[in-house]
C-alpha cells in the first residue's frame, strides 16, 4: 500500500525519509519537483502525481510536503486521510508540525512512523494507543530522562489496544474531574460589493478536554440539534443514538479530542456579524487610487466582535499607500504587496475607518479588478449558528465531575469583494 | 544532504561503542545508539557500525533493542553476512515473556529482508501465528506476506495459507484484516484470497468492529464477491447501509465502490446509493484539507456524469474562495459547469466571470472555457461576458477566449453572428501558438462575412518566413485556400505567394506535402477543392445543446475510488481545453482506423466527428475520401 515516505520542506529538500517495503530511491522525488517547479506557489502543487512506476500522493501541511509512494492501485481518499493522520499525529506529539520540530524529535519520529504502519499497512494510529508505547516528549520528562536514563519509548504492552474501547487507556485516575467543551464555529461566507452575500456557511467543530477517571459514559445533549446539516464524529460517538435521538453518546478518549464538526449550510441560517463599506478605486489617468473602509457592526447578538483584522492583497502595480485609520494599525508589506490592517475591537458608537491614497507605479495600465478584502474576526461567547449546549451527563462512575462549555466565533475563509 | 564532519564522528560513535565502560552503563550505552539513530536520520552513512550495533542488541533494555532494530532493519541488506549475527539474538527475543519484545522481534526479523535468512525465520513466524497475544499474531501475519515478497517463486507451504486462512476468524480485528492483506499479496498470482459466502458474511459481521482503514480494506476486497441470490444481496446491502454515509470519506467511497459493483445489474438500487451519499460527499468536499477537496470533487465529478442533478441545489458549495489552490478551482469549475440550469445560470455565469482575471493563467483559460461550455445552452449571456473579456485586451485571456469562440461556433454556429463581430482587433493583442491557430480558423470559416479577413490574413503570410510554429502555418494554409474560395479576388495573389513559399522555401515536410495538396487540389478544380474544405457544417437552425445525455453508471464504476478517477478527469480536461485541431485528429485516426472505419458505416461515424468542433482535420480527410476514386488517385499516388 504505502511504500514510502518523504518528509520535504518548501524549499525542495528531503530531511527525512522511511521504507517500508524496499528502499526507493530519492530519484523518484524529481516528478514531485518538477511539478512543484511549474506550480510555482507550493500550494499549487497537484496532490496526486503519476510517473511510469509510482503513484505519487503528497499533502501539504505545515510548510512541509508529505509525499507517499505508492506502487499499487489504492483509494487515494485513504491514502490522503491517512497522511493527514500522520500530520496530526505529529502535532499532537510534539505542538507544531514543522520541520524544525520534526528534525529536533528525529527519534520519535522514526519510532512513530515504524508502529503507525507495518508493510505499508496502517497498524496503530489512534494517538492514545500510540502515547502509550511511545511518550510524548515534555521539557519535564527530557529533564527526568537526562537524570534518570528513561527515555520516550515505553516498555510496557498498551493496555488499550487489546481493550474493547480502542480510544481510550484503562485506569485513568485524576484528583480533579473535569471535562470541558469549545463550541468553535468560522464563518466562510463571500459578500459581493454591494453587500447582499453570495456564499455562506458555518463549519463547526467542538474541541474536547475530558479529564475523568475510570471508564465515564458521558451524554451531551443540544438544545437545537436539527440545526446542523452534516456532522461527522470521533469514533467514540454511537451513531445509532445520534440518528434516533440526537444526542451524543460516548465514552470520551482522555484528554483532548475533537469531539464532532459539522457544517450549517442553509443560509438563512447564517449570520454575517459585520458589514463592510468600502470604496477601492483607481484612477484612469495618473499613477493613484483611493481606498475607503469603514466597518460596522451587523448581526452580532449583543456581542462584542473582537480581534478584527483586515487583509488586502493589493494588485502588483500598487507601490505604496499612505492611508490613515481611526483606529488600530495598518502595515502595507512593499514586496508580497499585502495591506494589513489590524483594528481590535469594534466599537458601535464609533466605526474604525481608514482612507487614504494608494500610489502605483507609473505607466502601468489600471488593474483590471479590484482587490478583494479578507476578514478575520472573533466574538466570544457565542455560537453564530445560535447552537447550545443544554446539558451533560455522565454514568457509570460515581463522581461528580466539574463541567464547562465554552462558545467562540472566528472567521474562516470570510471574503469581501470589492 | 551533506553531513559535515560525518567520518570523524562516526569513529567517534564506533569507539564510544565498544568501549567496555559505556558497554557496563546502560544509560550512556542507550544514549550513543540513540545518536547512531539520529546520525541515521539526517542522511549520515553509519553503516559501517553494522558489528558494533549487533552486539549492542544483545540487551535486556526495550528501548535500546527498539533503537537497535531500527538501525539493523535500514542496514541489513548493506551487510548479508553480519545479519546472520543478528538472527540468533532475535530467535531468542521470539520467546520472551513480554509479548511487546516478541512481536518486536518478530516484526523486526521480518524486516531484514534478507532471503538468506527466509530459513530462519520461518520457524518463530509459525509459532507466532499461534501466539497468544494479538499483537504477536498481527505482526506473524504481515510478516508471511514479506517473506513471500522475498521468495518470488512462492514456493509457501499451503498449511500456512490453511493457517492464515483459518485466522481470518482471529477474536483481534486487525488480526482479521492483516489476514487478509498477507492473503492478498501471497495470493496474488491466483487472482487473491478466495471469497465465498461464508468469509464474506464473517467479514460483514465484524466490519464495524474494524478500524477505519480495516473496514476500507474488507470493502475493497469484498468487491469480487457476487451474491447468489437477491434476497442474500439485499441483505449485505442492508448491512452496509451505515457505513455507506459514514462521516470518513474513505470508508464512504470504498462502500460505495462495493455497492457499485454489487448492483451492477440494478441501476436503480445503484441511484438511490448515489442519493445517499450526497450528503457525505458534499461535506468532503468543503473539508478542511486541500487534498481531500481535491479528491472529493474528482468523485463528485464522476458521480455527476450518472446523476446530473444532483447537486443542482448545492451549487454554490462549488465556488472558488480566494486563497484556494488552482487545481481545486479549476476542478470546482468544470462541475460548476454541470450544474447550470435555468435558475442559476445568472448567478454562475457572474461567479465565473469574476475568476476570469485570476492572477493564475491557467484558472483564468479554464474559467473562460467554463464560460464556453456554459455558452452552448445560454449562448447570449455567455457570449456577452466573452465579448466583455476582448475589451480587456489581455494576451492570455484574449487568446482563450477566441478558442472557446472557436469551440462554441463549431456547436452553435447561430452564434457565429455575434463571434464574427467580436473578432475585429483583437488580432493585435494575440501572442501565442494556440490562440493564433483558432483566430485563422475562424478566419477561413467565416471570412466572408469578416471584411477585414483578408487583411488580417496578409499580415499572417507576410509574416510566414519568420513564423517558428508548425501549427499556425498549417492553420493558415488552410484558411487562405478557405477564404480564396469565397474571396477569390482578394485572395488569389496572396495564395499564390503562400503556396510558393511554402513548396519552395519551406523546411517542415509537414506543411509542404499540405501545399502540395492544396495545390494539386486546386489544379483538379474549384469544385472539387470547395467539396473537401467546405463541407458540411452543423446546421444553424438547430436549437440550442439542451444538457447532455446521462452515461449508466458502469462506464465509470470501476473507476471509482481509484488513482484513475483522478487521473482520468485531468486527461479529459487536458484535451478539451488545450488540445490543437492537428493534434486530436491525429490521435483520433490512431484510435478509430478511420478508413475502415468509414467502409462500414460512414454517416455514423462522420454523425460522430461532427459533434466535436476539434476533429476538423479529421472531417477533411473524410471528406477527400469521398472524392471521386480517379481524382483522389490523381492526388494522393504522384509522388509528392
Amino acid at each position: 500500500m504505502i511504500h514510502s515516505l518523504f518528509l520535504i520542506n518548501h524549499t525542495g529538500d528531503i530531511f527525512l525519509e522511511k521504507h517500508w517495503k524496499s528502499v526507493i530511491s530519492r530519484s523518484v522525488c524529481d516528478y514531485f519537483f518538477e511539478a512543484k517547479e511549474k506550480a510555482e506557489d507550493p500550494e499549487n502543487v497537484p496532490p496526486v502525481l503519476y510517473t511510469p512506476h509510482h503513484y505519487l500522493v503528497s499533502i501539504y501541511r505545515g510548510k512541509l510536503f508529505f509525499l507517499s509512494v505508492i506502487q499499487t492501485e489504492v483509494s487515494p481518499l485513504f491514502v490522503i486521510e491517512f497522511l493527514h493522520r500522520v500530520a496530526d499525529i505529529f502535532q499532537d506529539y510534539f505542538g507544531e508540525c514543522s520541520e524544525a520540530v520534526i528534525k529536533d524529535n528525529v527519534v520519535i519520529v522514526y519510532a512513530l512512523l515504524e508502529e503507525m504502519l507495518d508493510n505499508g499497512f496502517p497498524l496503530a494510529t489512534e494517538s492514545n494507543v500510540l502515547k502509550e508505547m511511545i511518550r510524548p516528549p515534555t521539557i519535564l520528562r527530557s529533564v527526568v530522562n537526562t537524570l534518570t536514563g528513561g527515555s520516550n519509548v515505553g516498555d510496557t504492552l498498551p493496555a488499550g489496544q487489546l481493550s474493547n474501547i480502542p480510544w481510550r487507556r484503562a485506569g485513568v485516575k485524576y484528583t480533579n474531574n473535569e471535562a470541558y467543551f469549545d463550541v468553535i464555529e468560522e464563518i466562510d461566507a463571500i459578500v459581493d460589493k454591494s453587500g447582499t452575500t453570495v456564499f455562506a456557511e458555518i463549519q463547526g467543530v467542538i474541541e474536547a478536554c475530558v479529564r475523568l477517571t475510570g471508564m465515564p459514559d458521558l451524554t451531551l445533549s443540544f438544545m437545537n440539534p436539527r440545526l446542523l446539516d452534516d456532522v461527522s464524529f470521533h469514533p467514540c460517538v454511537r451513531f445509532k443514538r445520534w440518528e434516533s435521538e440526537r444526542v451524543l453518546s460516548f465514552i470520551p478518549p482522555d484528554g483532548n479530542f475533537r469531539l464532532m464538526s459539522y457544517h450549517v449550510s442553509s443560509q438563512n441560517l447564517v449570520a454575517i456579524p459585520v458589514y463592510v463599506k468600502q470604496n477601492i478605486s483607481f484612477l484612469e489617468t495618473g499613477a493613484c487610487g483611493r481606498l475607503d473602509i469603514t466597518i460596522g457592526p451587523k448581526q452580532t447578538m449583543g456581542k462584542m466582535v473582537e480581534g478584527l483584522k483586515v487583509t488586502i492583497h493589493m494588485p502588483k502595480m500598487v507601490l505604496s499607500v499612505n492611508l490613515t485609520a481611526t483606529q488600530g494599525t495598518h502595515t502595507y508589506d512593499l514586496t508580497a504587496k499585502v495591506l494589513v490592517w489590524d483594528v481590535g475591537k469594534l466599537n458601535p458608537q464609533k466605526l474604525p475607518n481608514l482612507r487614504g491614497s494608494l500610489s502605483m507605479q507609473s505607466g502601468a495600465p489600471k488593474p483590471e479588478d479590484n482587490p478583494s478584502i479578507n476578514m478575520d474576526l472573533k466574538i466570544q461567547q457565542l455560537a453564530i449558528s445560535g447552537l447550545k449546549v443544554s446539558r451533560l451527563d455522565m454514568h457509570g462512575e460515581k463522581y461528580k465531575p466539574f463541567k464547562g462549555v465554552k462558545y467562540l466565533t472566528k472567521a474562516g475563509k470570510f471574503q469581501v469583494r470589492t | 544532504m551533506p553531513y559535515l564532519g560525518g567520518k570523524e564522528a562516526v569513529k567517534e560513535l564506533r569507539r564510544a561503542l565498544s568501549n567496555p565502560n559505556i558497554q557496563a552503563d546502560p544509560l550512556r550505552y542507550r544514549n550513543t545508539v540513540l545518536r547512531v539513530i539520529r546520525m541515521m536520520s539526517q542522511g549520515a552513512d553509519v553503516s559501517s557500525l553494522f558489528s558494533e550495533m549487533v552486539k549492542a542488541c544483545a540487551t535486556v533494555d526495550v528501548v535500546q533493542k527498539k533503537l537497535v532494530y531500527i538501525f539493523l532493519c535500514s542496514y541489513a541488506t548493506l551487510n548479508p553476512e553480519l545479519s546472520l549475527l543478528v538472527v540468533n539474538t532475535l530467535r531468542k527475543d521470539c520467546q520472551d515473556p513480554n509479548p511487546m519484545v516478541r512481536s518486536l522481534a518478530l516484526r523486526s526479523m521480518t524486516n531484514l529482508r534478507l532471503p538468506s535468512l527466509v530459513e530462519y525465520v520461518e520457524q518463530p513466524l509459525t509459532a507466532g501465528l499461534r501466539d497468544r497475544a494479538a499483537c504477536v499474531r498481527r505482526v506473524a501475519v504481515l510478516g508471511w506476506a514479506k517473506l513471500s515478497n522475498l521468495q518470488p517463486a512462492a514456493d509457501l507451504d499451503a498449511a500456512v495459507v490453511n493457517e492464515l486462512y483459518s485466522l481470518l476468524r482471529d477474536p483481534d480485528p486487525v488480526v482479521v484484516v492483516n489476514c487478509l492483506r498477507a492473503l492478498e499479496e501471497i495470493l496474488k498470482e491466483e487472482g487473491g484470497v478466495v471469497i465465498n459466502k461464508p468469509i464474506t458474511h464473517h467479514l460483514l459481521k465484524r466490519l464495524k468492529d474494524c478500524d477505519v482503514w480495516g473496514q476500507c480494506e474488507v470493502l475493497r476486497v469484498l468487491q469480487r464477491y457476487r451474491p447468489q441470490s437477491d434476497d442474500e444481496l439485499f441483505d449485505i446491502l442492508s448491512l452496509l447501509d451505515p457505513s455507506l454515509v459514514s462521516p470518513h470519506p474513505p470508508v464512504m467511497a470504498a462502500t460505495l465502490s462495493l455497492f457499485l459493483s454489487l448492483c451492477s445489474d440494478l441501476p436503480a438500487v445503484s441511484l438511490a446509493a448515489l442519493e445517499r451519499v450526497r450528503g457525505p460527499l458534499l461535506s468532503a468536499c468543503g473539508s478542511s484539507s486541500r487534498e481531500m477537496r481535491f479528491a472529493a470533487l474528482c468523485h463528485v465529478q464522476l458521480l455527476l456524469r450518472s446523476v446530473p442533478g444532483l447537486l443542482g441545489e448545492h451549487y454554490k458549495r462549488f465556488f472558488c474562495g480566494y486563497a484556494e489552490p488552482a487545481f481545486i478551482k479549476q476542478r470546482k469549475m468544470q462541475v460548476l459547469v454541470e450544474l447550470v440550469n435555468d435558475d442559476n445560470v445568472g448567478m454562475l455565469l457572474d461567479e465565473l466571470k469574476g475568476y476570469c482575471t485570476d492572477v493564475s493563467m491557467d484558472t483564468a483559460q479554464t474559467a473562460i472555457a467554463a464560460i464556453g461550455h456554459i455558452g452552448r445552452s445560454y449562448s447570449d449571456r455567455s457570449l456577452e461576458i466573452l465579448t466583455g473579456l476582448l475589451t480587456l485586451k489581455q494576451e492570455h485571456i484574449t487568446s482563450a477566449v477566441v478558442q472557446t469562440m472557436r469551440d462554441l461556433v463549431w456547436v452553435c454556429p447561430q452564434c457565429s453572428d455575434t463571434v464574427c463581430s467580436a473578432l475585429e482587433g483583437c488580432e493585435e493583442t494575440l501572442q501565442d501558438d494556440q490562440g493564433r491557430q483558432a483566430l485563422l480558423w475562424l478566419l477561413g470559416v467565416y471570412g466572408e462575412r469578416l471584411t477585414s479577413a483578408p487583411y488580417t490574413l496578409e499580415v499572417f503570410i507576410d509574416g510566414v518566413r519568420s513564423e517558428a510554429s508548425l501549427g499556425v502555418k498549417m492553420e493558415l494554409l488552410t484558411a487562405a485556400v478557405r477564404l480564396f474560395l469565397t474571396r477569390p479576388a482578394e485572395m488569389q495573389d496572396m495564395l499564390g505567394r503562400l503556396l510558393h513559399f511554402c513548396i519552395e522555401e519551406e523546411r517542415d515536410m509537414c506543411v509542404r506535402d499540405q501545399a502540395l495538396l492544396y495545390y494539386r487540389l486546386l489544379h483538379c478544380g474549384i469544385e472539387e477543392t470547395r467539396k473537401v474544405l467546405q463541407g458540411r457544417r452543423s446546421d444553424p437552425s438547430l436549437g440550442v445543446l439542451i444538457g447532455r445525455q446521462a452515461e449508466p453508471i458502469s462506464q465509470w464504476a470501476s473507476s471509482f475510488n481509484t488513482m484513475d478517477a483522478l487521473k482520468k478527469a485531468a486527461v479529459e480536461t487536458e484535451t478539451a481545453s488545450r488540445g490543437s485541431p492537428e493534434h486530436v485528429a491525429t490521435k483520433l485516426k490512431a484510435d478509430l482506423d478511420l478508413p475502415k472505419t468509414l467502409d462500414c458505416c460512414p454517416d455514423d461515424a462522420l454523425d460522430n466527428l461532427y459533434t466535436n468542433p476539434v476533429l476538423h482535420t479529421a472531417v477533411f480527410i473524410i471528406h477527400l475520401l469521398s472524392l471521386s476514386r480517379a481524382a483522389r488517385s490523381n492526388l494522393m499516388n504522384t509522388p509528392f
